[in-house]
């Protein structure tokens, strides 16, 4: 049984990526590779297998880049304007909202709100797109807890005081297994995988991985803060702890002189399911964030359609507010906001806590106030995969695009800011006059939509493509675990959509299939990425299941693909630690930021920490009266 | 004719001594086809007394009628004869195949049963008559009648011994029927060539050589066909097995009775099936104040519904199962609805075929008292049905007063998941009266009476059982000591740790390894 290649597989050209252009890997990928068996080939040729490459909104994005934008015509005036519908932009909307604030809208390019959380739905069950669950939030991530605590998922409080969650909600048995060699095994933590003989060498490296794993998760700094916490913000700030932003987890690795292959192949999966880079492109304070920041026993909430749920849950608070199909294409500080509002300057008589500079500068808002500025969340939305792909390919900004005359981000005045967008259905350009703007997309946009943006290091924003797949089967595969990995794979495997059924027979099912392209070189992952066709990446995927499915092909009867061309942000070492992260918390006038990309690490808590944290700071410059969910 | 010194020089000549021998074979033959519709009637649908006397009746009075139409038959006696042996060797010899097959997949059993039975006594009807007409010149009528009536009750003799000595327990029903078949047909073989100068028929010959082909194939393979229907699976013959898109549904009838195999799994033998029933619904419906409404969730064999409708005031019954095709099988065959007393059919009963997890969900009804029947939890589909979430859903469908009685798998046999069960019915917010009662084809077995409230226990059990009193239910809430309760965790979605205790336990049972509770 042959396999196709995946062109960034093990030894063959990851190590190369760097060197190769895009056009080298896409032939290599598509033309030396033997193909998929022979009945899977007929299966796609026969039109027996359907789907399609589904969401990219590379229409709407090419009339950014082509330059079109019209002066608007109609004005609406709000008083906060939230720029991406993904998670931290519905976050924000959702703690305005919670204030007893509704004056705002949210702008999305996509059709649907939800960015790397969104989900789609046929008549077998609702899937995922992206993000697919959430650990049950630590005590650190207060707004996570108050979340999940409003959409009904906690029954009760534990003699521990912390919450009982309904068992409903929590990913049902069995969770994980590992396909490895040529079998099936369950579970999938550092002893699971590495299943070290007793007394080898390989179970002494274990053991002391294991150790590491917990001398950080104890760790308390001199003010009690967790070495690793979620929000990214609420850890601990000591050099003992930021030092490892330093290295690499491979140099790690290597200084600690851990050599076992099955280890390392474990903690380079858990890299690429969490940022979508390697052992040796993400950073040792990143990987060890992944393993410290929760618990040894942590569990999952999880529903078939993914976090999705949590963005219906976001929607039906917020919806009225989300307009969809809007292209945002200038933000534009103003020094005479319209609408008539507050002007900057009174809202200093108001609940500003001190250290904000009220008007005319910069406040550094409480990010600052830890020692590492604020974390990030997954993706902002669905508007990073397409938005970055259409507007600016391959992940670059357009030379000369950055207008002349940049003004630093602290000499814009804080009156207020327009939004000009392009509503994508009836093409026609709308200005929204607003007091504030959170401007909820990944950073790299900034500077094409920003007027007046710069953000020195910005290159050092990085992010990684991922492929993910919707593939509607007869049935789950037998002893199907929520999660199914396999080893001898670049993908991460499947989850199965309908795992928290409570059927007891199987029906038909949707397995949801993860590729992070992570590569050395995302902007060249990304423009392979970007040519292939739907029966490219239908033979890849069918490939890759064949080698723990052999009648996989038999069972599909369709794969839909969505490729996100800007998925997560990367926590390159240097990055958490990197002046340009720190940079990046400032607000540009009467625009604050929230995204992700801002912790690092792309994660939903992160998301929406930077939403609530963005939103209660629009609150306290309008003096609108409010509690804090931080 | 008239001279009996001219038979031997006969037309017929030495044939003579072969159609005499053949009229020993085809009587042994026939009486075997009668002897194998008996037994196969009573494998499958029990009560011997009764499908003996019937199939031997019927095949009499068939074969009278075969010997009453004999008379229509005027010219080509021996070709006719020749035709007749190839036709009764098939369908004889096709009779137990096409019984078990029939069984299986057609409602109207008896139909077929008496069907083929009288189609096979009519041809068998026909044989003597021929025979006698062919030798007629050959003897006096008084030799003649002496001889062949003699042959005929001597195979009858040697049918009558050969079935039970060695046919069945050697052979097997299968094999037996085309081995006897093939006889038939070989008699016509037989016939065809010792008079094949007088009566050259080549398309009869080759007719009864692709007879004896068919059922000489039969023969060969009739362990595949045995396999078809399942017998070396289970210890006593398959008399009905059909998948339907949920399970295998396969029984068995035996010395000792029925017995139902869900993929392979006994659910329960007619033996001292009244006993896990009994256990299983009157502890808890007797503890029940008013149980008028009650549901049944799992319990397609409507054995457990018979138990309800014996209290009287037991008005409605909701039976959630999601086989339909197990419903279908304990509602209308008869051989299986007797079993349950036709508790299906009752008027007090409505039959739900649904996912009882999910109906549960949907479904905002009350009841007074459920009973909750479900397969033991081997795998992480049906585990979910012992969990937190489940039982508190089923507390959301109790009446005030109400309670729910659960089949908990053996608390000898795996005793972590039956305390396992107790404890998590507790972890729900519900009172749990843990009960055991001896099964002897499963075992000792458990059961878990769950309420809203403590549940005070009643002797007020209605008439008719076999094996409950008053005195035997109380000693049922008394564990021994190698049942007493241990340590566990409660069952959780999200943990299934049940299914581990269970298979843990069956596991060291099946291994012969002492039950060990740490």
């Amino acid at each position: 049984m042959s396999r196709r290649r995946i062109p960034w597989s093990r030894g063959l050209t990851r190590r190369d990526m760097l060197r190769m252009g895009p056009g080298a890997a896409a032939a290599m990928a598509l033309g030396c590779a033997p193909g998929l068996p022979a009945s899977a080939e007929r299966a796609l040729d026969a039109g027996r297998i359907a789907g399609a490459v589904v969401g990219a909104s590379h229409r709407q994005g090419h009339l950014l880049r082509d330059g079109a934008r019209p002066e608007p015509r109609q004005v609406r005036d709000v008083r906060v304007a939230i720029v991406g519908a993904g998670v931290a932009g519905l976050s924000a909307a959702w703690k305005l909202a919670r204030s007893g604030m509704r004056d705002f809208a949210v702008l999305e390019l996509e059709a649907d709100a939800g960015g790397n959380a969104r989900w789609g739905a046929n008549d077998v069950s609702a899937y995922p797109w992206g993000a697919h669950y959430l650990p049950v939030p630590t005590a650190e991530a207060t707004a996570t807890r108050e979340l999940v605590a409003e959409m009904g998922l906690v029954l009760d409080t534990g003699p521990d005081g912390e919450p009982v969650y309904d068992p409903r909600h929590l990913c049902h048995a069995p969770q994980e297994r590992l396909f490895v060699d040529g079998g099936w095994r369950e579970g999938l933590s550092a002893r699971d995988v590495v299943n070290p003989a007793p007394g080898s060498a390989e179970a002494a490296e274990l053991a002391a991985f294991e150790a590491e794993m917990r001398r950080y998760r104890d760790y308390r700094d001199a003010r009690g803060r967790r070495a690793f916490a979620l929000p990214v913000a609420a850890g601990s700030a000591d050099a003992a702890v930021a030092g490892l932003d330093g290295m690499s987890m491979r140099e790690y690795f290597d200084r600690a002189g851990w050599s076992s292959r099955r280890l390392r192949w474990y903690v380079d999966y858990c890299c690429r399911d969490d940022y979508g880079c390697t052992l040796e492109t993400t950073s040792a304070w990143a990987g060890w964030h992944y393993f410290c920041s929760r618990p040894d026993d942590v569990e999952y909430l999880t529903w078939p359609e993914g976090n999705g749920r949590i963005v219906r849950h976001f929607l039906d608070r917020v919806g009225g507010n989300v307009l969809p199909g809007m292209l945002v294409y200038r933000v534009r500080p103003t020094a005479s906001a319209g609408g008539g509002g507050v002007s900057g300057g009174s809202v200093s008589g108001g609940n500003v806590p001190a250290g904000i500079v009220p008007a005319g500068g910069v406040s550094p808002g409480p990010v600052s106030s830890g020692g590492l500025p604020g974390a990030g969340l997954p993706i902002g939305g669905a508007s990073t995969g397409p938005v970055s792909q259409g507007a600016f390919p391959g992940g670059r900004p357009p030379d000369g695009v950055l207008p002349a005359g940049v003004v630093p981000a602290g000499a814009v005045p804080a009156d207020g800011v327009e939004v000009d967008a392009l509503d994508t259905r009836t093409e026609t350009a709308v200005r929204f006059r607003a007091r504030h703007c959170i401007y909820a997309l990944p950073r790299f946009t900034a500077p094409h939509v920003i007027d007046g943006y710069a953000l020195a290091g910005l290159e050092s924003f990085t992010y990684s493509p991922w492929v993910v797949a919707n593939l509607t089967v007869d049935r789950p595969p037998d002893g199907a675990a929520w999660d199914n990995v396999l080893h001898d794979s670049p993908s991460l495997g499947y989850v199965v959509a309908t795992h928290q059924d409570l059927r007891t027979v199987p029906g038909p099912s949707v397995l949801t299939w993860y590729l992070p392209l992570a590569v050395p070189n995302p902007d060249a992952a990304r423009a392979w990425m970007l040519a292939q066709e739907w029966r490219d990446w239908a033979s890849l995927i069918l490939a890759d299941l064949v080698q723990a499915h052999p009648d996989i092909e038999s069972r599909v009867s369709r794969i839909d693909v969505m490729l996100w061309g800007h998925a997560m942000i990367r926590p390159v070492p240097g990055f958490i630690r990197g002046e340009a992260r720190r940079r990046a918390a400032a607000p540009h006038g009467a625009i604050r930021f929230a995204h992700s990309d801002m912790s690092g690490i792309s994660v939903f808590e992160e998301a929406q920490y930077h939403g609530v944290r963005a939103a209660e700071e629009v609150m306290r410059a309008l003096g609108h009266a409010h509690a804090t969910s931080l | 004719m008239d001279d009996p010194r001219t038979a031997p020089a006969g037309p017929l000549g030495a044939g003579t001594g072969v159609l005499l021998i053949a009229v020993f074979t085809i009587a042994t033959c026939g009486l075997i086809y009668e002897l194998l519709a008996g037994t196969i009637a009573s494998y499958l649908l029990g009560d011997s007394v009764t499908q003996f006397s019937t199939v031997i009746g019927a095949y009499l009075f068939s074969m009278g009628v075969g010997s009453y139409l004999s008379r229509h038959v005027r010219r080509d006696l021996l070709i006719r004869f020749i035709e007749i042996e190839i036709l009764v060797g098939l369908v004889g010899g096709l009779s137990s195949p096409a019984l078990f097959f029939a069984f299986a997949e057609v409602d109207a059993f008896r139909v077929v049963l008496y069907g083929w039975v009288f189609v096979t006594g009519v041809l068998v009807g026909l044989e003597i008559p021929f025979l006698i007409r062919i030798l007629k010149d050959e003897f006096p009528l008084h030799d003649l009648v002496s001889r062949v009536l003699s042959l005929d009750y001597l195979g009858a003799l040697a049918a009558s011994l050969l079935f039970p000595l060695w046919l069945v327990p050697q052979v097997g029903l299968m094999r037996s029927s085309f081995v006897f078949g093939g006889l038939n047909v070989l008699v016509a073989v037989w016939t065809c060539h010792y008079f094949r100068r007088r009566h050259r028929r080549p398309r009869l010959t080759a007719q009864a050589y692709g007879a004896l082909a068919v059922l000489g194939l039969g023969a060969l393979f009739s362990d595949d066909l045995t396999a078809w229907s399942e017998r070396r699976l289970y210890e006593d013959p398959v008399v009905l097995s059909r998948s339907s898109p949920y399970q295998r549904i396969v029984l068995t009838r035996g010395g000792d009775g029925v017995r139902l195999f869900l993929n392979g799994n006994l659910q329960f033998s007619t033996l001292d099936e009244y006993r896990y029933h009994e256990a299983l619904v009157h502890p808890g419906l007797a503890a029940v104040a008013a149980p008028r409404r009650v549901l049944v969730l799992g319990g397609g064999d409507g054995m457990a519904v018979r138990e309800l409708l014996k209290d009287e005031r037991v008005e409605e019954v909701t039976l959630v199962d999601l086989d339909p095709m197990m419903t279908d099988i304990f509602r209308d065959h008869e051989a299986f609805a007797t079993l349950n007393g036709h508790a299906l059919r009752s008027p007090r009963v409505e039959i739900v075929n649904a996912d009882a997890f999910v109906w549960l969900e949907s479904n905002a009804d009350r009841y007074d008292f459920i009973v909750v029947d479900f397969p033991d939890p081997r795998t992480y589909s049906l585990g979910k049905l012992y969990t937190t979430t489940f039982y508190r859903r089923l507390a959301g469908r109790l009446n005030t007063g109400g309670a729910a009685a659960i089949q908990s798998t053996s608390p000898l046999v795996s005793r972590r998941a039956f305390w396992c069960v107790v404890e998590t019915v507790r972890a729900a917010g519900l009172h749990a009266r843990p009960y055991h009662a001896p099964v002897p084809t499963f075992g000792e077995w458990g059961y878990v009476l769950a309420s809203p409230e403590p549940l005070a226990l009643s002797d007020a059990f209605p008439p008719g059982l076999r094996y409950l009193t008053p005195a035997v239910a109380r000693s049922l809430f008394e564990f021994p000591a190698d049942m007493a309760p241990v340590p566990v965790e409660v069952n959780q979605l999200n943990n299934q740790i049940l299914v581990r205790y269970h298979a843990e336990g069956w596991q060291q049972y099946a291994d012969g390894r002492p039950v060990t509770h740490p």
